[in-house]
């Protein structure tokens, strides 16, 4: 060991300990300022390395790299102890609430109608529009429906002084659609349908249903089967069954009602379902021919099926809403939920 | 439509549970919607033998008893009195739950003072069989241990069955037993349905039908002597069954034989029709009847009735008169059963608001062939029940059998249009356990006869429903959608609207919907409509409920009103949803609008100073400044709004998009928000949506490369009159058409007392100027500034700091 040698481990010791010690930021430049600094001790050292042995440089050297990075590091060191309790002085009070722009929600019924278009345009459907205020062949006759099915009848469906009515169904949207279009066609129609019924938990006199049509060459029940399957598990999670139940509509040949499995309790049996594991959806079936007949498509080239869902019934079923007239008060206690 | 698993039995053997048949209706569907059984026994007891019997250690009532439950023998302690070797008793094994009216106890392995008992053998009380709670149930020697419970005393399931109006077959236990056969593959048959009947003719005029278009079929049988009476105990079972009640031994008859073939009858009095018959005839305008249930109905000529040779006697196919009825002293009766015009019955039944069982089967329509069958069937059951003979042959007054319809089918379209792989033989299977006709079997298709008890099958479709129910829904297979699509997303017409509310929520509002049929009073609160203007039921729910909505803001209102008494006051709500307008000048019936409320605090989670502002007039005119600015919307302006009491005068703008007025905005008129209890004021707005659809569909933004060279910008400071408003001077400063002015902002704005006194106020502009090829000189600029200062002061007169 040379003298230079003893001379640098003595600076970093003298050094670490100075900038332990140090307590302000003059301080610990000071320290900087006598060891790096332009006419501190290392670049003194460092013109002096000429005079070492040839055989002793290079541990000469080396103490000299280790002693100089030891020293920075002492100032960082102190740099950032003295900087993070100058921070801590300077702190504002962090827990003050945060300024907000308010965040805005999309009602619970539109959202499902959004979430339900989405999934089906994944599936390549569109989503159109009919008009509200319907006539009787649209809403009724061009669906099959016989002339003295009661839901004809003034005490179930709203009227105009001109006979035309309150559509009570999407179903119409499917008419106006084929009437205008030729097949394939892929349709989901959203929207606002009436019904005359005296508002109570489960009824409105209005509500909105979802729509689906889809005409095709070869079109069958398993397309239809996948389709609402498909739909399920986007809405309620991939663990959601289906089931289809044999049932009977004018504007469907074969008809169904479909049940999703509980999505309470998983279909192990719960109040939703009344221990049944099943929840009733909705109604789907094949296009009847007679449909077809009416819009002018030939039944015999083109198949197909339709759909209907009620957005509310979904709506309440996915956030567990017990009262449907909870949907229409818009209470914002309510509205900031969703 | 109610149905007993006793009852149903008595025509198909039904080999499995409760749970599996209702599953099994349910899947075909034959959906059941209520299942009760009156079965007492909980499941677990069963017949047991006591092979012995010890007095208990610790006690003087208990004993010891060793019981043969059928597979091993169990020691249990029991307190009955009567528990002696060699008894056949019921025991309630462990795991048996009993509900009580305290709650369900469940029979567990327990010690009783200190010895081991697997169980409990039970009294008569106990399992609900009867009142004797003496000691155990001593049962017959012969039963042997081990027997269920349920067998030795089966009680009966009702359920409560859903039945589609395709399928009036099913309103019959005999129908239903038809496609339960089908189901379980096990045989349906009637039981022997057969009665001598005498060759002798009736009477010519017995039965008399004038209105043939109404009444298909009417078949009379007399029956004389017979003798009125309770019913049998087993006749009374079954209508009770199915929830009807017994009246009298002739009416108990025809109802039975309603619900077991599905077929209405109707029993007349004979002696009671004047001259003896019947004739099956139109009302006379303002005739009346008064039914069985005691209402007197005027009918007219669109109803049918049965009548004698003077008055009406019943509603055809609804129901009996009063007075025509069986009652105790009547000793002949003329039986109905009929086949009457389906959708004549359901208006008649409809427009007087009457409706039986028998009513609706007609209006469903019956079987023209039963009608016959259930004919002979309630005589035989009349003569069993109630004596009697038979009077001569029957009257059967008809217009003919209808057609059978013929469908001829593809197994192939079949297998198509379900999608599964259903074979022929298996297609051909199900027609022929339905009943249906089957001839022609190729390897091709089959043609199928569709028997008159099945109206609903008229083609191929029919068809396709009766394969797909019967092999099972559940087994058509799953086959992955492809996304194809056929449609442009220009044809998508919600997503427009999406994006729209998307973009409202965005900015900070709550989406509203709300019924869209309301009361005048709520709905002319829009000034901008007249009561012709909008669009009315003609049936109304209710006055408040009788006209579509002309716009958003008689809901919003209501929305507004409602929060704010439940103490609600900071508001941000939007609706975007249809309107309706009657008059076409204004508005085209259907229209989307866009609709806006702010009111209350701008920061109710800040404190201090923050904590005490409120929304303003800028707050909702900013939101929708950018709202146009997210459309790239950039050809509006907001004008002075003038004369529309919706809004507090001179507190609201016209929202003119592309140059036409498309919706306004402002404060809320107080003549809405006075009696609110809330000291914010309330600002609303209201947009065409077509008119913002339209104006943001102008083309794509389009680059502008960001400027190169710096701006620089010069400051001007004045008093101006206090009527000069902001937008006037920079409308002013644009159309001095600066050279390089980029851009005019408002800094500062000034009022103090002494100016207020002038009615003068203080105004600071900054101007911006750039050159988009060079750095400006700044002698350039002053140049320029200083040719403003001059004309404002010149033409605005206004003073110059």
């Amino acid at each position: 060991m040379n003298d230079i040698i003893g001379e640098i481990d003595r600076a970093v010791s003298a050094a670490e300990s100075r900038a332990a010690a140090a307590a302000t930021g003059a301080e610990i430049e000071a320290i900087r300022i006598d060891y790096l600094g332009r006419n501190g001790l290392f670049p003194a050292l460092s013109r002096r390395m000429g005079e070492i042995p040839a055989d002793q440089r290079k541990a000469t050297g080396g103490a000299f790299n280790t002693g100089r990075t030891r020293i920075q590091e002492a100032i960082e060191a102190a740099q950032k102890r003295l900087s993070a309790g100058s921070e801590k002085m300077d702190s504002i009070d962090l827990s003050l609430p945060g300024r907000r722009s308010t965040a805005g929600r999309i009602h619970p019924i539109s959202r499902m109608a959004d979430e339900c278009a989405e999934v089906f345009r994944r599936m390549g459907f569109v989503a159109v529009d009919g008009p509200e205020i319907e006539d009787i062949y649209h809403n009724f006759d061009a669906l099959n429906t016989p002339m003295d099915h009661p839901s004809r009848d003034p005490q179930d469906t709203f009227y105009f002084p001109d006979g035309r009515i309150l559509r009570s169904q999407t179903s119409p949207v499917q008419i106006r659609v084929m009437e205008t279009h030729t097949p394939p066609v892929r349709i989901v129609a959203p929207g606002r349908v009436f019904r005359r019924d005296t508002p109570d938990a489960t009824h409105g006199m209005n509500f909105h249903q979802i729509e689906g049509l889809y005409v095709d060459k070869n079109v069958s029940m398993a397309d239809l089967k996948s389709v609402l399957q498909r739909f399920a598990c986007e809405m309620f999670g991939p663990d959601v069954k289906i089931r289809l139940r044999p049932h009977f509509f004018p504007f469907t040949e074969p008809s169904v009602e479909y049940d999703f499995s509980c999505v309470v309790c998983g279909g192990k049996g719960c109040n939703v379902c009344k221990n049944s594991g099943w929840i009733e959806i909705a109604g789907a079936g094949m296009v009847d021919p007679a449909v077809f007949k009416a819009v002018g498509y030939d039944p015999e080239v083109w198949s197909g099926f339709a759909f209907g869902l009620g957005i509310e019934r979904l709506a309440m079923l996915k956030h567990r809403i017990p009262d449907l007239r909870l949907l229409y008060e818009n209470d914002i206690r309510f509205l900031k939920q969703f | 439509m109610n149905i007993s698993k006793k009852w149903l039995s008595d025509y198909v053997a039904v080999n499995c549970d409760d749970a599996t048949l209702c599953h099994k209706l349910t899947m075909a569907g034959i959906e059941v919607e209520k299942v009760e059984t009156n079965s007492t026994v909980p499941a677990g007891v069963v017949a047991a033998k006591i092979m012995s019997r010890e007095v208990h250690p610790n006690s003087d009532h208990l004993s010891v008893c060793q019981v043969f439950n059928g597979k091993e023998t169990i020691q249990i302690v029991c307190g009955a009195p009567n528990c002696d070797a060699g008894k056949i008793v019921p025991l309630a094994q462990i795991g048996t739950v009993f509900s009580t009216p305290e709650g369900e106890f469940k029979i567990k392995k327990s010690k009783l003072r200190g010895v081991e008992s697997n169980g409990m053998m039970c009294s008569e009380e106990e399992l609900g069989l009867g009142s004797d709670n003496s000691g155990l149930m001593i049962l017959d020697d012969s039963i042997v241990p081990g027997t269920p419970f349920e067998e030795l005393y089966p009680g009966d399931t009702f359920m409560e069955l859903e039945v589609t109006p395709n399928r009036p077959d099913w309103l019959s236990v005999w129908g239903i037993a038809r496609d339960v056969s089908c189901l379980l593959g096990t045989e349906a048959k009637l039981p022997e349905i057969s009665i001598t009947e005498s060759n002798e003719a009736p009477r010519a005029d017995l039965v008399t039908v004038e209105a043939s278009d109404l009444c298909h079929r009417y078949i009379g049988r007399v029956i004389r002597d017979v003798k009125v009476g309770p019913s049998p105990a087993w006749l009374v079972e079954r209508l009770e069954s199915v929830g009807l009640r017994s009246i009298n031994n002739i009416v108990d008859v025809t109802n039975f034989v309603l619900m077991e073939l599905g077929q209405p009858l109707h029993a007349f009095d004979l002696d009671k029709l004047e001259e003896g018959r019947v004739v099956a005839r139109r009302a006379v305008a303002g005739e009346k009847i008064v039914t069985l249930d005691g209402s007197e109905l005027e009918l007219d000529e669109n109803c049918l009735v049965i009548a004698d040779a003077k008055k009406p006697m019943a509603l055809a196919g609804v129901m009996g008169g009063e007075f025509s009825g069986v009652t105790e002293t009547t000793t002949s009766i003329l039986l109905e059963s009929a086949v009457f015009q389906p959708s004549n019955i359901r208006a008649t039944s409809r427009r007087l608001g009457i409706g039986s069982d028998s009513s609706y089967r007609f209006e469903r329509g019956v079987d023209y062939d039963m009608a016959e069958l259930a004919s002979v069937r309630a005589v035989q059951l009349i003569l069993e029940v109630a004596g009697g003979k038979l009077e001569g042959k029957a009257q059967d007054i008809n217009t003919g059998r209808p057609q059978e319809v013929v469908i001829p089918c593809k197994f192939e379209n079949i297998r198509t249009r379900i999608g599964s792989g259903v074979t022929n033989e298996r297609i051909e299977e199900i027609f022929r356990t339905l009943h249906l006709g089957v001839a022609d079997v190729t390897s091709e298709g089959c043609v199928v006869t569709a028997p008159l008890f099945r109206r609903d099958l008229l083609r191929e479709a029919d068809l396709v429903e009766e394969v797909a129910r019967i092999d099972g829904l559940d087994k058509i297979p799953e086959i992955a959608v492809a996304g194809k699509c056929c449609h442009p997303q220009s044809e998508d017409a919600w997503m427009p609207l999406q994006k729209l509310r998307h973009l409202a929520a965005g900015l900070g509002f709550y989406e509203c919907v709300h019924y869209s049929i309301g009361s005048v009073a709520n709905f002319l609160s829009d000034s901008r409509f007249t009561e012709d203007d909008l669009v009315k039921l003609d049936n109304p729910l209710s006055p408040e409920m009788s006209v579509m909505r002309p716009s958003l803001l008689g809901g919003l209102l209501g929305a507004v009103e409602r929060n704010i008494a439940r103490g609600n006051r900071t508001l941000a709500l939007f609706e975007l949803d249809r309107c309706f307008c009657a008059n076409a000048q204004k508005f085209p019936e259907e229209r989307n609008e866009l609709a806006f409320v702010l009111t209350g605090l701008r920061h109710p989670e800040r404190f201090s100073a923050e904590l005490k502002e409120n929304y303003d007039f800028y707050d909702l005119k900013g939101a929708l400044e950018s709202l146009f600015e997210l459309l790239n919307i950039t050809n509006y302006r907001f004008a002075l709004l003038e004369n529309d009491d919706r809004f507090r005068a001179g507190h609201a703008c016209a929202i003119v998009l592309e140059g036409k007025t498309a919706g306004a905005f402002g404060e809320l008129n107080k003549k809405f928000t006075s009696n609110w209890r809330t000291v914010y004021p309330v600002f609303a707005a209201q947009i065409e949506v077509a008119a913002i659809l339209q104006a943001a569909s102008r083309g794509v933004a389009k680059y502008k490369a960001a400027p190169q060279y710096p701006a620089t910008s010069r400051d001007i400071a004045f008093v101006a009159s206090a009527d000069l408003s902001c937008g006037d001077i920079i409308d002013f400063i644009r159309r001095k058409k600066l050279q390089n002015l980029e851009s005019v902002q408002l800094f500062d704005i000034f009022e103090d007392d002494s100016l207020k006194a002038k009615q003068q106020k203080s105004m600071a502009f900054s101007l911006t100027f750039r050159n988009s090829e060079r750095t400006l000189k700044d002698e350039e600029v002053n140049a320029a500034v200083e040719k403003l200062r001059n004309a404002l002061a010149n033409e605005l007169k206004v003073e110059l700091r």
